[in-house]
């Protein structure tokens, strides 16, 4: 199971959109495939259609009170199931800092689904807190959106000094660029001067598209309403440089 | 991820009238009715059922425009699907797309060929059952046969799926169309390709010849069933089973002689020799091709590359090595041969009683049978010394397999569990001078390969590769020659003895 974490410390980046849509084609190319929406905000859940709640809440799901199993959703899409988000995981935090190992409780809940998944998607709600503790000890991989812009290079700095900081193992760190927008020369400059020698930055760059807004309208990813779109393309491509072999 | 509820199927297992079907489910759901769509199911699996034994399911459903894998369980707990492209069979696992689905086929089936074991053609509809949001939480599946005539032997089925998390719902769905009057069915299951029929339930008082005419039989439709996959070259296993049955053969006969008429000895025994003798260079060659990638691991300074001449001689031999053997599989006198040999069983059982033989019951023969191997392997192996030449070994071997053989041929007339722990006894034996003998054998055929492809101009570093494999066979031989006394010990210790006087054999 390879655990793959939509990550940053700035919200409105397109965190959700890349956690849907690369957990979408996931499933897709075969892999059976798990999205924990971390997110009290549940966006990634309304996408799919799921409640957005979870029986007990984020304190059951915690203190394992209630198994993890019996809280997973299908999705319409095959190989694809989802645990929803829920609003009380505003609390995570507080949840978190009364188990014991906090840094690590997310990754031992996964480790009790191992087995029903090779590839674990989580989408982070934007902070640096207790939870981004345990998905840096979850994830092998943290993806980065980054819209083009000055502050989002020094929000990186910050992210990867985070990680480097941590104790134990690290995912490593893969930066992209999201929301950009060819026509903006500020973005433009951006995507070109951003240093590459310290954090990968993925070549995929995700271009600002409507279509990407309406998968709130049509509560699906893209590439399953729009297979042939650019969008969809864009994210296959991504999907294509960042999914573990 | 979805799991089956329940197969149901129309009263008279006659058609299933959609309408109904969606008029009743549509009380509590929003139906959404997919397209009709013709789709090509082939179930797949190995020759010896590896698939089904692992508890998995196979199909490659082919729907216009696109194809798909489907790998689920037995029990249809859970299925997954992967797209995939321009799939012919029989291929091996390493042909399928890269990923999970792959792994988990690639560690059921091993080195085998997936096979089609069935192939229909359905029309297929689903339906999705909605909630208040939109969101799909049980799915129909309406299952008919393409084909009028194809309604009797495969009726039209109606399958619910439920999604995870979301039982309630399904459960409603199939409750609604019991309502309507579909009853369940069983999960439909294909029969697992045949094997070697059982011998079991043989009495001991029976004429030994009704015992060996049954395990000679088993051993001769074991040839039969293989035949076509070896012809073909499906894969190594084919070859290697009908090598299996072959020797089987050959060994039942050898420990008949006391209970069979003499035409076994004279004829049927020097016939079987000859067509197990045909096949073992291909054999030799599968198991070198097959042992490269583990050998390529033992090299220290040359790596894996330098082996390629030696995968591409062996390859080339191969091919060369398998005209003759399917030149003769396919000739007359092999047909003949085969026939000849089903008639001379089916005449075993009725044939009077040679003047010479004793007429002994399959009890009696068992007994004796595998007290006189036992003897042998135990005799063989208490002479071994430490300067025994490597020849010895290999008769050890070949007494041993004897043994194993009787072990199972009368394992109708024997006590099962005492005749289990000899086997896994015998088994460690066996598997040290196994290596023993593969080191001894390759050792000398790498040197073979080596000088063919010196003279066809290959690279310093094959030829340098090869010595280093050489080196590597010589200190795992040498450590099977120490392993020998321990694992000989083991089995002829006092438990051992016990386990085969109960087995009619450490008289």
């Amino acid at each position: 199971m390879k655990v793959l974490a939509t990550y940053n410390i700035k919200g409105g980046v397109g965190k959700t959109s890349t956690a849907v849509n690369l957990a979408y084609l996931a499933a897709r190319g075969g892999r059976r495939t798990l999205l924990w929406d971390l997110d009290p905000q549940a966006a990634a859940t309304y996408m799919f259609r799921v409640r957005p709640r979870v029986k007990g809440g984020g304190r059951a799901l915690v203190t394992r009170r209630r198994p993890i199993e019996a809280l997973l959703k299908a999705t319409d899409f095959e190989n694809l199931d989802l645990l929803p988000g829920d609003f009380s995981y505003r609390n995570m935090d507080l949840e978190l800092d009364d188990t014991k190992k906090r840094t690590r409780r997310l990754g031992q809940l996964l480790d009790s689904v191992g087995a029903d998944y090779d590839m674990v998607f989580l989408d982070c709600p934007p902070s640096i807190s207790l939870v981004s503790e345990n998905v840096l000890h979850a994830s092998n991989t943290l993806l980065v959106p980054l819209i083009p812009a000055t502050l989002s290079l020094r929000t990186l700095d910050q992210l990867t000094r985070f990680v480097a900081d941590s104790q134990g193992s690290r995912p490593e760190v893969v930066a992209f660029f999201s929301m950009a927008d060819r026509r903006k020369r500020l973005h433009r400059d951006v995507i070109d001067a951003i240093p590459r020698d310290r954090t990968r930055v993925a070549d995929t760059v995700i271009p600002a598209l409507s279509i990407i807004e309406q998968m709130a309208e049509r509560r699906a990813p893209v590439p399953a309403f729009a297979p042939n779109s650019r969008a969809a393309q864009c994210y296959e491509q991504l999907w294509a440089e960042v999914c573990p072999q | 991820m979805m799991s089956t509820i329940r197969v149901l199927q129309a009263a008279d297992q006659g058609r299933l009238e959609l309408e109904s079907i969606v008029e009743v489910l549509s009380a509590r759901f929003t139906v959404a009715t997919g397209p009709k769509q013709v789709v090509r199911r082939r179930r797949l699996d190995t020759f010896d059922g590896r698939l089904r034994a692992a508890g998995r399911m196979l199909e490659h459903q082919i729907v216009a425009p696109g194809e798909r894998l489907v790998l689920g369980r037995l029990d249809g707990s859970s299925t997954v699907a992967v797209p995939v492209q321009d799939l012919r069979w029989p291929a091996r696992a390493d042909v399928l797309p890269s990923g999970p689905v792959r792994e988990a086929i690639a560690s059921a089936i091993g080195i085998r060929a997936l096979m089609v074991v069935s192939d229909q053609r359905r029309c297929m509809r689903r339906l999705e059952l909605r909630n208040e949001d939109g969101k799909t939480v049980a799915r129909v599946e309406v299952d008919e046969p393409a084909s009028v005539s194809a309604v009797a032997a495969s009726p039209a089925q109606l399958t619910v799926r439920g999604l995870r998390g979301y039982d309630e719902p399904a459960r409603r769905a199939d409750r609604l169309l019991v309502g309507l009057g579909l009853r369940p069915v069983e999960h439909g299951e294909d029969r697992a390709p045949s094997s070697a029929p059982k011998t079991s339930g043989t009495d001991r008082s029976a004429p030994a010849p009704v015992l060996l005419a049954a395990a000679l039989s088993g051993f001769l439709l074991a040839m039969r069933e293989n035949l076509p996959g070896l012809l073909d070259d499906v894969d190594i296993e084919f070859l290697h089973d009908f090598r299996v049955a072959v020797r089987r053969t050959r060994a039942t006969l050898k420990l008949g002689r006391p209970a069979l008429p003499e035409v076994m000895r004279s004829r049927w025994e020097p016939a079987f020799k000859s067509l197990g003798d045909l096949t073992t260079p291909v054999r030799d060659l599968d198991v070198y091709l097959l042992d490269l990638p583990t050998m390529s691991h033992w090299l220290v300074t040359a790596g894996p590359k330098d082996l390629d001449p030696l995968a591409t001689h062996l390859r080339s031999r191969r091919t060369v090595a398998r005209r003759p053997l399917v030149a003769s599989l396919r000739s007359a006198r092999f047909r003949r041969l085969v026939r000849g040999w089903g008639a001379e069983l089916a005449g075993l059982v009725d044939m009077p009683q040679d003047g010479d033989r004793e007429h002994l019951s399959a009890g009696q023969w068992a007994d004796a049978s595998i007290s006189q191997a036992y003897r042998r392997v135990a005799r063989g192996g208490a002479a071994i010394r430490a300067d025994s030449p490597a020849a010895d070994l290999h008769e050890l071997r070949k007494r041993c397999k004897e043994l194993r053989y009787a072990l199972e041929v009368c394992a109708p007339v024997l006590p099962e569990g005492p005749r289990k722990h000899v086997i896994a006894d015998l088994k460690g034996l066996q598997d040290v001078l196994g290596r023993f003998q593969d080191g001894e054998v390759q050792r000398h055929a790498l040197r073979g390969f080596a000088e063919e492809m010196m003279t066809d101009g290959t690279s310093a570093g094959a030829v340098l590769a090869m010595g280093e494999l050489i080196g590597h066979l010589d200190v795992e031989q040498d450590r099977a020659r120490r392993e020998f006394d321990g694992a000989f010990a083991r089995f002829a210790g006092p438990s051992s003895q016990r386990l085969m006087q109960r087995l009619g054999g450490g008289r």
